[in-house]
């Protein structure tokens, strides 16, 4: 299974499911990194929110993830980490992993985050 | 019926302290109560008869004659049924039966004491009173036989700590049960989620956080930022007597949870006394945003929120300046 990637304005939009294997993930991973470069996207949004377990493998990816496409311009924010997935992750110390990564609650304000460093950016710019 | 539910009553007690026939077999194997005890102890039964009522009667008197002691003894009915009760204990002292159903007797009498509020000091004086004046009489009864006084109080000796024993075991227990209570019902002090602003939310802690609860309460704040779609969560501890590695743990572990689901949450009320214990333990809450006061922390929540505060005063003059 592939996850689908969908194109908004300056920003690409993955939302993960839970059938994803660990494959699937690095997958997206490439075509993440990837589709950064040829869509020029100033950031990306990852979509957790169907997700009930988020093991070790998953938060390092997702990791990578964001760093991989900071490297290429543009901004990662997670989206969805439903109370338990972030009580277990805390618990098991998953969190470390994911700090310095963005994280909302849900879309709109993933979306709200990006346009504003966006604006900022564009500012300076 | 009634008799019914008293016994299991008391069966209940007895399963609570865990007082078994092997336990009761044991406490007797301790005491060297045997036997040869219980014998000695029939043998002056008949002369017990005799001398219960004045002893009894002296038993009283010393009682009454105490400030702390006269106080339970008030009414005089309540003083006849005591002292009837107290005849049938002496009784059966030397009747030799130290059965299940004795043992039964003697932590309910126990426990009844330990509710009116009886100081253990006190029924041990009683005690001693007690065993002092029947050693008395004894030895007065077999004035050309020493040797078996002896053997008697002896015995007498060993029964009465037995007694003694249990009862103090179950004024223990019965303080153990407050305790386990009250620290149920301290586990039990909800912990309100409150919302003060849209996406802001308030969580009062009060009380002592140990891990059970600071769990429920890492539970029930995740579930209502994702249910009120807050950004912002103020944890006050101004009410946590204790603050300590585990707790401060248990705090970081919820900060890092909600920061995952996109809420900041920002921790207000830590005492001169706390602040300075966490630096002395070496708990780093440098991840953590912290403030003095909830009102320093509902500033801050204010501003991340975007939020400004302007008294009536000057919005109402702006206004009509405006118009």
């Amino acid at each position: 299974m592939k996850a689908p990637i969908l194109k908004q304005g300056p920003y690409l939009i993955a939302s993960l499911q839970p059938e994803l294997t660990d494959t699937d993930l690095l997958q997206l991973q490439e075509a993440l990194v990837e589709q950064v470069g040829r869509f020029r996207s100033r950031g990306i949004i990852l979509d957790v929110t169907t997700l009930d377990v988020m093991d070790s493998f998953a938060t390092r990816t997702l990791r990578n993830i964001a760093q991989a496409v900071g490297l290429r311009g543009a901004e990662a924010v997670i989206v969805g980490i439903r109370p338990e997935v972030a009580f277990a992750m805390v618990q098991l110390g998953l969190d470390l992993r994911l700090s310095g990564v963005q994280t909302t609650l849900d879309l709109e304000e993933a979306l709200a985050i990006l346009d504003r460093q966006h604006k900022e950016l564009g500012r300076r710019g | 019926m009634i008799d019914d539910t008293k016994q299991d009553a008391e069966r209940a007690l007895m399963r609570e302290m865990g007082i078994t026939e092997r336990e009761i077999a044991r406490r007797r194997a301790f005491l060297e109560f045997g036997d040869e005890d219980i014998k000695e102890l029939m043998s002056i039964h008949a002369l017990a008869e005799q001398y219960a009522d004045p002893v009894i009667e002296a038993f009283y008197q010393h009682l009454l004659s105490f400030e702390e002691t006269r106080s339970f003894f008030q009414d005089p009915k309540l003083l006849e049924r005591v002292k009837r009760s107290q005849k049938d204990y002496f009784r059966r002292l030397t009747q030799g039966e130290y059965d299940k159903a004795y043992i039964e007797d003697r932590l309910k009498v126990g426990a009844v004491h330990e509710r009116i509020g009886l100081p253990v000091k006190s029924y041990l004086g009683m005690y001693s009173f007690y065993l002092r004046t029947v050693a008395g009489r004894l030895f007065e009864a077999y004035q050309d036989a020493p040797e078996r006084a002896l053997r008697a109080s002896r015995s007498l000796m060993k029964v009465i700590f037995l007694d003694i024993g249990l009862a103090i075991d179950t004024y223990i227990s019965r303080r153990e049960q407050l305790i386990r209570k009250q620290q149920e019902a301290m586990r039990e002090l909800p912990t309100p989620v409150l919302q003060v602003r849209e996406r802001l939310l308030v969580l009062p802690i009060v009380g002592l956080l140990e891990s059970y609860r600071a769990r429920q309460l890492t539970e029930q704040l995740l579930n209502s930022i994702s249910a009120t779609r807050a950004k912002v969560a103020i944890m006050d501890i101004t009410g946590v007597p204790i603050v300590d590695s585990k707790v401060a743990n248990h705090l970081l572990q919820t900060v890092s949870a909600a920061r995952l689901m996109g809420a900041t949450v920002i921790l207000t009320g830590l005492s001169p006394q706390i602040a300075q214990a966490l630096v002395a333990i070496g708990v780093d809450l440098s991840q953590v945003q912290t403030t003095v006061d909830l009102q320093s922390g509902l500033e801050e929540a204010e501003r991340l929120l975007g939020y400004r505060l302007v008294p009536v005063a000057v919005r109402t003059s702006a206004d009509q300046a405006q118009l």
